[in-house]
């Protein structure tokens, strides 16, 4: 174990065995076997790449709701035989590359010794979990990669190319907008190398404060992110008559009109099930007020207070309290914060504490246990569990990762803030 | 209005004509055991205002009630539908026919679930344009009786003094099927009604009166023959136009037919289908047809069994999920060859407003070895002991459906689904004149469209011996029980309040201790200055 950290080398070896093998035993079930491994997700992908190749709108083939770039970017698994698996195997390349830029941060931003930044980034790299969604063929581990190195090239100050991979996330998958939020509040002047010797903070006035704000590397951000995402858009949108306004219907406006009814871990589930139907009507309009506790946290009151303390795991606790407060949540969710666990786990009270971090880990499994419990006797033997038992199952995984969320927030507090911490040391 | 009435005797070497008796204006038949099939042709002028204008709207309108109590069918009226009520429409061009569905609601139930072709009706997939055949679209509703439209007969249509009207409306609530067809080439409304047997279960007794002179009744009297032509059916017996005939003339004719019984030296043939869920059923509900093997043999090369399932719209398919032919081969199925309407995979029961959607699907069925080997090279057959049956399954799923208060069952709604139907499709030769010269053929069925001109249908009828005699099948669902819902609302909106209000404490008390820090930390700063 101590011999696979000690070098690059083996552990991406490692992780790259891994995939190839998850690969290699999903094509034999998914040709040997009814039961596929291969992730429905990559059905819709795939049919939507044959789509293209005819002509036709992506948007077509029926739940498609990516940009068309997705269906693009796979098109050769419209060639025959093995180039099927084209995209997995994109998806597994992109899981390691994004691992590699976990430990390049580590390494880099995270001061870490080799092993041990190793160590941490197989969080990412030996998750069984991220393996096995990325070569079952859903697309989530390259968004990914894609995070990743949003966060690399804003930890070494590389604005541009920041800017370009925000936009880009946003038009993949809209929800790491939320990012743009820490990262520019975390683009203070003093994190630039140029501006050093800015004068102190305390001489000036409002106006002063409200024009310091604005700092070439903010605007940099903005310019270029705006820019990557409506050139992107305007693309798909024109690219061809045909992806118009399907494209803004599924790859857009679909989250924000859905009802998604059919049961999953979030809090509102039951509750939205219950609105949406013309039987149970209920007095709270929950679908206009469900994003604002939800876009409040993750946008605005985590950035605002932790962003400047250490952008990793604020953006760790964004992403967290957007899966947890979000009207939908399912597995395949997780993936975007297990992403930056590496980087918040090292100084986190979870692994400092070992009965907290046990705590918490067992609680969370158990938690989604239950409610998986629940799921199967509703799903397979036909039993009405929504209340209690799976409302329940998903109130109670709620508050687990509540409490979670309060941990990772109280960490990341204790960190960063420089000034607080020469304090301290004296 | 002309009438055709037709009895097709069950068993020929039984019948005597003299048993039948033809006077100057009716026509009596004695303890005649047969099948009857009534046809009544209106003209347009014939029908009450409210009707006419409705049928002005429609190109054509096809209307198939089918019981839910198995029947044994006999030929030429063998072929076969889903139980319950089917429309089947092409509007005039521009028309949206908005008097339809109030038409349909008025005359079968108010509970049916129509707004207008337009939102509730199903298109309907040809195969191609020319040789098309069918209509438009189609709609479907689960009915076990038609009670409603026999008042509304009684009502609408017979003068109040009229007791003939009346029995004769009431006649069809033991009718095993009724057609009434609509189409602006001929003009004129064609009801007709099938009975498998006499309505007090044993023979027909009854007498037809020519009540005025301008009426036109023919009377059939009619045994199945086996006919020369395999294409065709044959029939012999006796004809009567009441009025016209003195007596009932000999008649023997046969003609090509587009559906069939299965070809078997005597009837009934033993290969029947029995369709049932396996349970529990939960939110995947798989149907199974099951048949037994050593029967299930092809009545011609060119043959593939079939079924044609409708779907009402909490049930649905997922043709992807069905494009797998690993999948396809485990569960007995060759391959789904149309889908069609509400095939929505997300979308839960209350946001569809279309009737369904209707299926056809070709099955598998055991390598045709002879029945003697069925036992070691029959790999599907799921039975067990000698008896072998070939099992199909079709994988379906169900939708959301909007939460219960009910306290008898709470926390579950039942909903239907009518047996499909079943039967072998083979190819027609081209020799001989086209099937539409049978007099009694039967068309805008739904699935004749969907396979070429040139097609015959054996059917295979379903086997009465499961469930309750019903040829419907129930599906508990499970859905939120708000009887017990009522905590929900408020313990949500608490528990994510209390989620806000916690992750805020924390970030505040971030804030605040950073906060503090800065200003003790700048204190000690000046402090260490001063020194």
């Amino acid at each position: 174990m101590v011999q696979l950290f000690s070098s690059p080398c083996y552990v991406f070896s490692a992780a790259a065995i891994l995939r190839a093998v998850l690969l290699i035993y999903g094509s034999f079930q998914d040709a040997f076997s009814p039961l596929k491994y291969t992730d429905i997700d990559y059905y819709v992908f795939t049919d939507a790449t044959r789509f293209i190749s005819r002509g036709l709108s992506p948007y077509t083939r029926d739940t498609y709701r990516y940009t068309p770039l997705l269906a693009w970017f796979i098109y050769p698994t419209t060639w025959q035989g093995w180039w099927f698996s084209f995209g997995k195997i994109m998806f597994a390349i992109g899981d390691i590359v994004a691992g590699w830029l976990i430990f390049l941060i580590l390494r880099s931003s995270g001061k870490m010794a080799t092993d041990r930044a190793l160590k941490f980034s197989s969080i990412w790299l030996l998750n069984p979990m991220v393996a096995q969604i990325s070569t079952r063929g859903s697309s989530e581990g390259l968004l990914g990669v894609i995070v990743s190195a949003l966060l690399w090239a804003v930890l070494t100050k590389r604005v541009r190319l920041a800017g370009f991979l925000l936009g880009f996330a946003v038009h993949f998958k809209i929800y790491p907008f939320i990012y743009a939020a820490s990262i520019i509040w975390w683009l203070e002047d003093d994190k630039l190398p140029s501006k050093k010797n800015s004068s102190p903070a305390r001489s000036k006035s409002l106006t002063q404060l409200a024009l310091g704000f604005i700092n070439p590397a903010r605007v940099t951000l903005a310019v270029y992110s705006l820019v990557t995402f409506m050139a992107l858009n305007t693309t798909m949108y024109y690219f061809s008559y045909r992806y118009g306004y399907p494209f803004i219907q599924h790859s857009y406006l679909h989250h924000v009109t859905r009802v998604d009814h059919r049961h999953n871990f979030s809090p509102y589930n039951t509750l939205l099930y219950m609105n949406s139907s013309p039987t149970g009507h209920s007095s709270v309009k929950l679908e206009s007020w469900a994003f604002f506790p939800q876009l409040f946290l993750s946008t605005v009151a985590i950035p605002l207070a932790l962003a400047k303390k250490d952008l990793p795991s604020t953006m760790l606790a964004q992403t967290f309290a957007f899966v947890t407060f979000n009207k939908v949540c399912t597995s395949q969710y997780f993936l975007w914060y297990i992403m930056f666990l590496p980087f918040y786990l090292p100084k986190s009270t979870l692994l400092r504490d070992k009965s907290t971090g046990v705590t918490a880990s067992i609680l969370w499994v158990l938690c989604q246990l239950l409610w998986l419990h629940q799921g199967y006797r509703l799903e397979f033997l036909g039993i009405s569990t929504f209340v209690p038992g799976l409302w329940a199952a998903s109130i109670l995984f709620f508050l687990v990762n509540i409490w979670i969320l309060g941990i990772i927030i109280e960490d990341t507090g204790n960190l960063g803030d420089p000034a607080l911490r020469k304090v301290t040391v004296d | 209005m002309r009438q055709r009435i037709t009895y097709l005797i069950h068993n020929p070497d039984e019948f005597d004509p003299s048993q039948l008796h033809v006077k100057d204006d009716s026509f009596t038949l004695e303890s005649v055991n047969a099948a009857k099939e009534h046809r009544l042709t209106f003209s347009l002028s014939e029908l009450p205002q409210e009707l006419y204008r409705v049928l002005r709207q429609c190109h054509e309108l096809h209307i198939r009630w089918v019981t839910e109590t198995p029947y044994a069918s006999i030929p030429p009226f063998v072929s076969r539908l889903s139980p319950g009520l089917h429309a089947f429409f092409t509007s005039h061009k521009g028309n949206e026919a908005d008097l339809l569905c109030p038409l349909l609601k008025k005359v079968f139930g108010d509970d049916l679930k129509c707004e207008s072709p337009k939102d509730t009706f199903i298109g309907i997939p040809t195969l191609s344009e020319r040789f098309s055949m069918s209509s438009a679209s189609q709609y479907y509703q689960i009915l076990p009786s038609l009670k409603n439209l026999i008042t509304y007969i009684q009502q609408k249509i017979c003068t109040s003094s009229d007791t003939t009207c009346h029995s004769a409306a009431a006649s069809l609530l033991s009718a095993a099927y009724l057609d009434i067809d609509y189409d602006t080439i001929s003009h004129a409304l064609v009801l007709n009604a099938f009975w498998a047997c006499s309505p007090t279960g044993n023979t027909w007794t009854e007498t037809i009166l020519l009540r005025q002179r301008a009426e036109t009744i023919e009377v059939g009297v009619l045994g199945s023959e086996r006919a020369v032509d395999e294409e065709d059916l044959a029939f012999s017996g006796f004809l009567t136009v009441i009025g016209e005939d003195s007596k009932p003339k000999p008649t023997r004719f046969s003609f090509p037919s587009r559906h069939h019984p299965l070809p078997f030296p005597s009837q009934p043939h033993p290969l029947t289908y029995t369709a049932y869920f396996t349970h529990p059923t939960g939110l995947h509900p798989t149907l199974h047809l099951t048949f037994p093997s050593s029967h299930l043999t092809s009545p011609d090369e060119s043959c593939a069994l079939h079924t044609y399932l409708i779907l009402p719209s909490t049930l649905f398919m997922d043709k992807y999920q069905l494009s797998d032919p690993l999948l396809l081969s485990s569960l007995n199925l060759a391959s789904l060859r149309s889908i069609s309407g509400a095939t929505d995979l997300e979308a839960p029961d209350w946001v569809v407003s279309q009737w369904g959607s209707a299926a056809l699907l070709e099955l598998a069925v055991p390598s045709s070895a002879p029945p003697a080997n069925l036992h070691i090279h029959n790999r599907h057959g799921h039975g067990s002991g000698g008896n072998q049956n070939h099992t199909i399954s079709i994988p379906l799923h169900l939708r959301y459906l909007p939460p219960s208060h009910s306290t008898s069952t709470p926390g579950l709604t039942t909903t239907s689904l009518p047996w499909p139907a079943v039967f072998w499709a083979c190819r027609a030769e081209e020799a001989g004149a086209p099937m539409s010269v049978n007099p009694f053929d039967r068309v805008n069925l739904g699935y004749e469209g969907l396979f070429g001109p040139k097609t015959m249908f054996y059917h295979v009828p379903p086997s009465p011996g499961r469930g309750e005699g019903r040829l419907v099948e129930e599906v508990q669902v499970p859905v939120l029980d708000m009887n017990r819902a009522g905590g929900v609302e408020w313990g949500t909106v608490v528990v994510v309040l209390a989620g806000v209000g916690w992750v805020v404490w924390k970030l505040v008390e971030v804030v605040f201790v950073g906060w503090r820090g800065m200003r003790d930390g700048k204190r000690k700063g000046e402090g260490k200055k001063v020194q």
